[in-house]
């Protein structure tokens, strides 16, 4: 019980904290968290980055429909959505150990221009408190997250693309 | 100290920080409190044609919330869960109860990161140690303790952890049971950064873990003989190791398109029960080959384990409880209805098989691509049991037990085929770009007996087809049709849904499982389901309404049972 009571107060201090960064528009930044390129180099994900320019960060895996979906979506439109905002994909995928290795054979078939990293042990999505892929979220040049969204319906790559463009014309 | 006062301090710490946070926001822009919070719940209702049994209380669910601090290189967290009422899949497996049962606190720079608390951690494929939660199949097996990680030169990373496993919600005072391992690897790309320029990846490591776990009682076992009474035979509990080691010796070597991982380990004598106590060493092989180029990418992969299920608890058997290593299954993962419960479970302890896995892209702007190109998957595997020959002295005992059980042969394919999968996959995009469709051909054997337990063989062809049709930007349907033929197991069956979206936010679906060439005439059943979810941000409300048939849900060759359950579900899932 004295639990339970102790996680109540968390939550209701976790609920403040949250409601005055509302009010202050304190916008959260990326953690930072050692993953993998796809030579299974170290990258820090404080260092994405597209020189003042919007980031999409999109979190998926190899067995995961919709986020494969939205991704083939995006890669349609996304040469003109370079060429008009200079935006940057990072596709981090959340494949383990029995599927990262085919990560790569997979992006290469699907012909796919994004930035591609491994979180093989899912640090990166519990850090930024995520339940299920397809995640996705941007960030503006300064790195702040200004938008996250989870789950994909058809479309919702227009809204996207909406977003990408409001942070350029700023 | 105990875990107790350990629990309370850590949780002081971190009702300190919250609070220390909250009014430090605006001079420090580097911390922050974030979080999440999940609830699936169900109303049950009983069904006795499916196997829905009256459950002691309709209403159940699980719950979590989680608590993340962060400032600069410092983070701490927590999860309390709320699992006294859960749902029956996860009451059948035992998780239950409620709790903090995974906190930590960490501190991370360049050279160093420390943590306390709950942490999960894999070293190499996972083969020795890979402490990984899922929270879908119920598996949480972070280890509670500390892990340090060095990095004393670039490329060249060093890890140990030391810590007691997590048991569902059994208290970790008193366990008489814990895990350690160290972990060191070389990555010659980073330090001659030459090398990776040229295209080069060679990367090499090695790790050892141990278990520890007091052996206190002697081990008595039952023998079947002449005699009616049968006769009993002991293994002494001093003659039973209570330390337990693994190693493991692992490479990735690359060249530009080409990449080769592979990984070998062995496991010392450890007899426990799902092994029947044989002191047989243990070993894994595990290799993979990829090659992969614009609109091509070819993987190929190998895998044998012998003996290879290691567990915290010796007496442990439950599919994914206390293990501290996951050998893992190399096959295609499918979404596809109809086959999810003939999904390939690693079999850790024998299995020997292959894997190859063709992606190709017709290329855009031809005939066959079309505007968009078209997309080919194809996919084989195939896996047996390890060829076992049992020991003179098993033979004469009647029983493996005490004994070194068997001799194999390494390459030797067992006689039990376990599963085969060929399957194609074609998906494409129509030129005015409203029109997608995949369809997918897949034959698939599934070894019933060893994988389920119950008889036989299940020999079935999958054909499925998912079509998109984009009405407006904003509006989609989709559409899955699947038919399942098979003559064995429960029969034939045919699966349709409809999806209907409204960007970015509303999802509606209604879908029909029917098994409808089930041998008894009262079990050919509809399986229906109505859902309808919300999604805004980050948060998703889903509500459904219908039947789950009986069957096994598998995450990357992980599986669990899934008893089979009629009633309305809402789950909900936020972060903040």
């Amino acid at each position: 019980m004295k639990k339970n009571i102790i996680v109540i107060i968390c939550m209701i201090l976790s609920i403040n904290v949250f409601a005055q960064e509302a009010k202050d528009k304190h916008l959260a930044k990326l953690p930072a968290v050692e993953i993998q390129d796809l030579n299974g180099n170290p990258f820090n994900t404080q260092d994405i980055q597209n020189d003042g320019k919007p980031v999409i960060i999109s979190l998926w895996a190899t067995w995961c429909k919709p986020c494969i979906a939205e991704l083939l979506a995006i890669a349609d439109e996304y040469e003109d959505w370079v060429e008009e905002t200079g935006v940057k994909l990072y596709a981090i995928s959340i494949d383990d150990a029995k599927t990262s290795a085919r990560v790569a054979p997979f992006v290469k078939g699907k012909n796919w221009e994004y930035t591609v990293l491994l979180d093989v042990n899912s640090d990166f999505k519990r850090a930024m408190n995520v339940n299920d892929v397809p995640y996705m979220c941007i960030l503006n040049g300064d790195g702040e997250i200004v938008w996250q969204h989870t789950s994909y319906a058809p479309g919702s790559e227009e809204e996207v693309y909406e977003v990408i463009k409001s942070l350029v014309k700023k | 100290m105990n875990f107790k006062s350990i629990q309370r301090v850590l949780l002081a710490t971190f009702l300190f920080l919250c609070c220390w946070s909250a009014n430090a926001q605006h001079q420090f822009g580097n911390s922050r409190v974030s979080g999440d919070f999940g609830f699936n719940g169900m109303y049950y209702i009983p069904d006795s044609i499916i196997g829905a049994d009256p459950v002691d209380s309709k209403v159940r669910g699980n719950a979590f919330l989680n608590i993340l601090y962060t400032n600069g290189g410092f983070s701490a967290g927590a999860r309390y869960e709320f699992y006294m009422f859960p749902l029956i899949d996860f009451e059948k497996i035992g998780y239950q109860g409620q709790g903090i049962k995974y906190f930590f606190a960490d501190y991370t720079n360049k050279f160093i990161s420390v943590t306390a608390g709950n942490f999960y951690e894999q070293f190499g494929n996972g083969l020795t140690l890979r402490a990984y939660e899922d929270r879908q199949l119920g598996i949480d097996n972070s280890l509670l303790g500390a892990r340090i990680k060095l990095t004393p030169y670039k490329g060249i990373y060093i890890k140990g952890v030391w810590g007691i496993e997590r048991y569902n919600f059994d208290p970790y005072l008193g366990r008489q049971d814990y895990v350690r391992g160290a972990d060191v690897e070389f990555s010659f790309g980073e330090m001659f950064p030459k090398m990776q320029q040229k295209g080069f990846i060679a990367r090499v490591g090695a790790n050892v873990v141990s278990k520890f776990e007091k052996s206190e009682q002697d081990i008595y076992f039952y023998i079947e003989d002449s005699t009616e009474a049968g006769s009993t035979a002991v293994i002494p509990s001093d003659k039973i190791p209570e330390n337990v080691a693994t190693w493991a010796a692992r490479g990735t070597f690359g060249y530009k398109d080409f990449r080769i991982d592979a990984e070998y380990a062995r496991k010392m004598n450890d007899p426990n029960l799902p092994n029947e106590f044989i002191y047989k060493p243990g070993e894994a092989l595990f290799l993979s080959a990829t090659y992969s180029r614009q609109g091509l990418g070819i993987a190929a992969s190998f895998i044998r384990a012998d003996n290879m299920e290691y567990r915290s608890q010796r007496w442990e058997n439950n599919n994914s409880l206390l293990m501290i290593n996951c050998i893992p299954a190399i096959n295609r993962q499918y979404s596809y209805q109809l086959i999810g419960d003939y999904s390939y479970a690693s079999q850790p302890n024998s299995q020997i098989g292959a894997q190859l896995q063709v992606n190709y892209q017709i290329p855009k702007k031809t005939a066959l691509g079309g505007k968009y190109g078209t997309d080919i998957t194809f996919n084989y595997s195939r896996f047996h049991d390890i060829d076992k020959v049992p020991v003179q002295e098993a033979i004469d005992n009647g029983t493996p037990m005490g004994t070194m059980g068997y001799t194999s042969s390494f390459f030797k394919f067992g006689p039990n085929l376990l599963y085969q999968d060929i399957g194609l996959e074609i998906s494409h995009r129509f030129n005015n770009k409203k029109w997608k469709w995949i369809l997918a051909y897949n034959y698939i054997t599934y070894n019933l007996e060893i994988l389920q337990g119950h008889e036989g063989m299940m020999r079935g062809h999958l054909v499925a087809s998912d079509l998109s049709y984009k009405i407006t930007p904003k509006h989609a349907l989709r559409l899955e049709l699947q038919h399942l033929y098979t003559k064995d197991d429960d029969g034939s069956s045919v699966y349709a849904m409809l999806e209907y979206s409204i960007s970015p936010s509303w999802f509606f679906s209604i879908g029909d499982d029917w098994n409808y060439g089930n041998p008894l005439e009262d079990h050919k059943v509809h399986y229906y389901n109505i859902s309808c979810a919300y999604v805004w941000n980050t948060t998703r409300i889903a509500l459904n309404f219908g039947k789950t048939k009986e069957g096994i849900l598998c995450v990357g060759g992980v599986c669990r049972a899934v008893p089979a359950s009629f009633g309305c579900g809402l789950s909900v899932t936020t972060s903040f």
